[in-house]
């Protein structure tokens, strides 16, 4: 009873410091209109095709958006207006920018996500193959694809695979409408990219467990290697690997621009693209805004997945 | 040992000629050297010197497929692929090796100044820490790229507003932990001066510690600096640079795959070299290790 009160404080606790951290994000969101060169009101009458704008126009729109309002007040408005799902409009289609997330969004959460569940899965069973196969020929050739695979790039061996190997052989098409079926070529290279530096950290985790007094206790009542690494070195040398995955998603998500150009998916990556060479602010924002909550709830997500799993680390919060 | 014996400063681990001999001795770490070397002195030449220009088109020579005179072959302007590979050398590895000195100094003075500072400034400055590191890694970068407009200038100030903070907070730890240390305690004891302790018993260690972070930072900011500019971000044409190489060469992929090749292979050469190399750097170095 105490233990279960224990871990909901604790994931009370990661919850709001993630909320907290969310509105932090935001005020960088919001801060790059501001700061963006150039009149807000001017770029917004330019980009409704505006020609020969005269300074009562301009002075128009600034008091119409609320460019007038102190910086605070804009900022309020404007996180009000988020809650909304409301993103303001995009400089270039006059459309909502929401609405336009809104259609390219499923393709990327699919891309990524597809690819998240390749590369988990990759470097488990890599990384329990090379372990189970310490020094021998499995666990060389593994650490040599580990090497290889931490010096190319995703978007280089992405670039490489798909060129020569997908194109190369005709395995499929390069200009892909965004479905399960289609992602599951991209999400297949780039997880065995991202694999590479997981399966590395993960067989150094399990060769560390099975080097342990635990192990060697279960190893001196009998127990079988394969129970040992399967059932008392995974345990302990998943929870690092679950951390090091929750930051490797922030980098997958920066790297969406990079991945969807080469895939030519038809994502927010490509969406982002698009709007950063025509200096489509609100775009941007919409991107970056989606890009830093997701992070915030992968991290929360595995956080709080570590507070189940690991009793040790609800009692170092509280 | 006395107070004063203490006192000495303990740079062993920083300016021990040991730590080169070490990493010679260490089997991935003068692997790594020598790619590493090879690739310098490789970008270095590249800046004076070519077999061919590397900028000026040659359109009865183009796409050729690699020969004796074009190693890596030709693109579609005619222009010899190593002679651009050699050339893009300085702006791949060398505006990486620029980013990570820029963010390597900014954190190192920022995470020292918090740390013994302490008190409003730490608070400050670390929560400017957090604040960045609330976005995923580069898209800070897109943002402020989104804000300056493309141009490897402003990619490396792009990418130096994204990075700094994960710099600066490991400062501040290491600055906090050898504040603690027994010899820096005794320093003070002793009497020695505020800034000789941060000159000669603070900084050597944190600036070690946190130089092994940077060399293992090394290949991810190659990749990044290459992707940006594969993106069109970053270094503009027509001057060469690794992953806009592979941009330009992507186009013409089903008449001369050969293009690829060449720019892929320099990317993967220069980031296993900085792999080695780091990873052998935090072998020998560590505390473990040099004590």
């Amino acid at each position: 009873m105490m233990e279960r009160g224990g871990l909901a404080v604790a994931i009370l606790l990661r919850v709001a410091q993630a909320l907290l951290t969310a509105l932090a994000a935001s005020v960088i969101v919001w801060a790059i209109l501001p700061l963006a060169p150039g009149d807000v009101a001017e770029r917004v009458l330019l980009g409704r095709g505006m020609q020969d704008i005269t300074s009562e126009e301009i002075e128009a729109t600034r008091e119409a958006l609320g460019l007038n309002e102190p910086l605070v007040v804009q900022f309020v408005t404007w996180l009000g207006g988020v809650f909304q799902g409301d993103f303001g409009q995009s400089f270039t289609s006059q459309a909502p920018v929401s609405q336009e997330i809104m259609e390219r969004l499923p393709a990327t959460f699919m891309l990524l996500g597809l690819a998240l569940v390749f590369s988990i899965a990759f470097s488990l069973i890599l990384a329990l193959i090379a372990a189970a196969y310490q020094n021998r020929w499995p666990d060389h050739l593994i650490r040599l694809y580990t090497q290889i695979g931490a010096a190319l790039p995703t978007f280089v061996f992405a670039l490489l695979a798909l060129t020569f190997v997908v194109v190369g052989f005709q395995m499929g098409r390069v200009l892909a409408d965004p479905s399960w079926s289609a992602a599951l070529i991209p999400a297949f290279i780039i997880g065995l990219d991202r694999a590479a530096s997981w399966t590395q950290l993960l067989r150094a985790g399990l060769l560390e467990a099975m080097a342990s007094g635990y192990a060697e206790v279960a190893r001196a009542r009998g127990a079988s290697e394969r129970r040992i690494l399967l059932r008392h070195a995974l345990p302990n040398a998943f929870l690092p690997f679950l951390t090091a995955i929750g930051i490797s998603v922030g980098a997958l998500i920066g790297g969406t621009p990079l991945i969807e150009a080469i895939f030519t998916w038809p994502g927010l990556g490509a969406y982002l693209l698009e709007a950063l060479t025509s200096r489509n602010y609100p775009v941007i924002q919409g991107y970056v805004l989606i890009a830093a909550v997701s992070y915030v709830a992968a991290s929360l997500l595995v956080d709080v997945v570590a507070m189940i799993l690991d009793p040790r680390l609800r009692r170092q919060r509280s | 040992m006395t107070v004063l014996e203490l006192a000495r400063p303990s740079v062993s681990t920083v300016a021990d000629r040991g730590l080169f001999n070490r990493l010679w001795r260490h089997r991935s770490g003068r692997a790594g050297l020598l790619l590493g070397v090879l690739l310098l002195v490789f970008a270095v030449l590249g800046t004076f010197w070519t077999p061919h220009p590397p900028d000026l088109p040659n359109y009865a020579n183009a796409l050729k497929p690699p020969s004796l005179t074009h190693l890596f072959g030709t693109d579609a302007t005619g222009r010899d692929m190593f002679s651009r590979v050699m050339d893009g050398a300085q702006r791949s590895v060398g505006a990486a090796l620029l980013v990570l000195g820029a963010v390597f100094f900014i954190g190192l003075c920022v995470g020292i100044l918090a740390a013994l500072a302490g008190g409003v400034t730490d608070v400050l400055l670390m929560r400017l820490v957090d604040i960045t590191m609330t976005l995923p890694p580069l898209v800070l970068g897109f943002v402020v790229l989104g804000l300056l407009g493309p141009g490897l200038f402003n990619l490396l100030i792009a990418i130096i507003i994204g990075e700094w903070a994960y710099y600066a907070r490991l400062a501040r730890s290491l600055s906090l932990d050898a504040h603690a240390r027994p010899h820096v305690i005794a320093a003070r004891m002793a009497g020695v001066p505020g800034w000789q302790i941060i000159w000669g018993h603070i900084l050597p260690g944190v600036a070690l510690q946190l130089g092994i972070y940077a060399t293992l930072q090394l290949g991810i900011m190659i990749s990044i600096i290459s992707g940006f500019s594969f993106l069109g971000l970053g270094v503009q044409p027509p001057a060469a640079e690794w992953g806009a190489l592979l941009s330009e060469s992507r186009l013409f992929f089903p008449i001369a795959p050969w293009l690829l090749i060449a720019p892929a292979f320099a990317i993967f050469l220069s980031i296993l070299s900085a792999n080695l190399l780091g990873n052998a750097l935090r072998d020998v170095a560590s505390p473990r290790e040099a004590r």
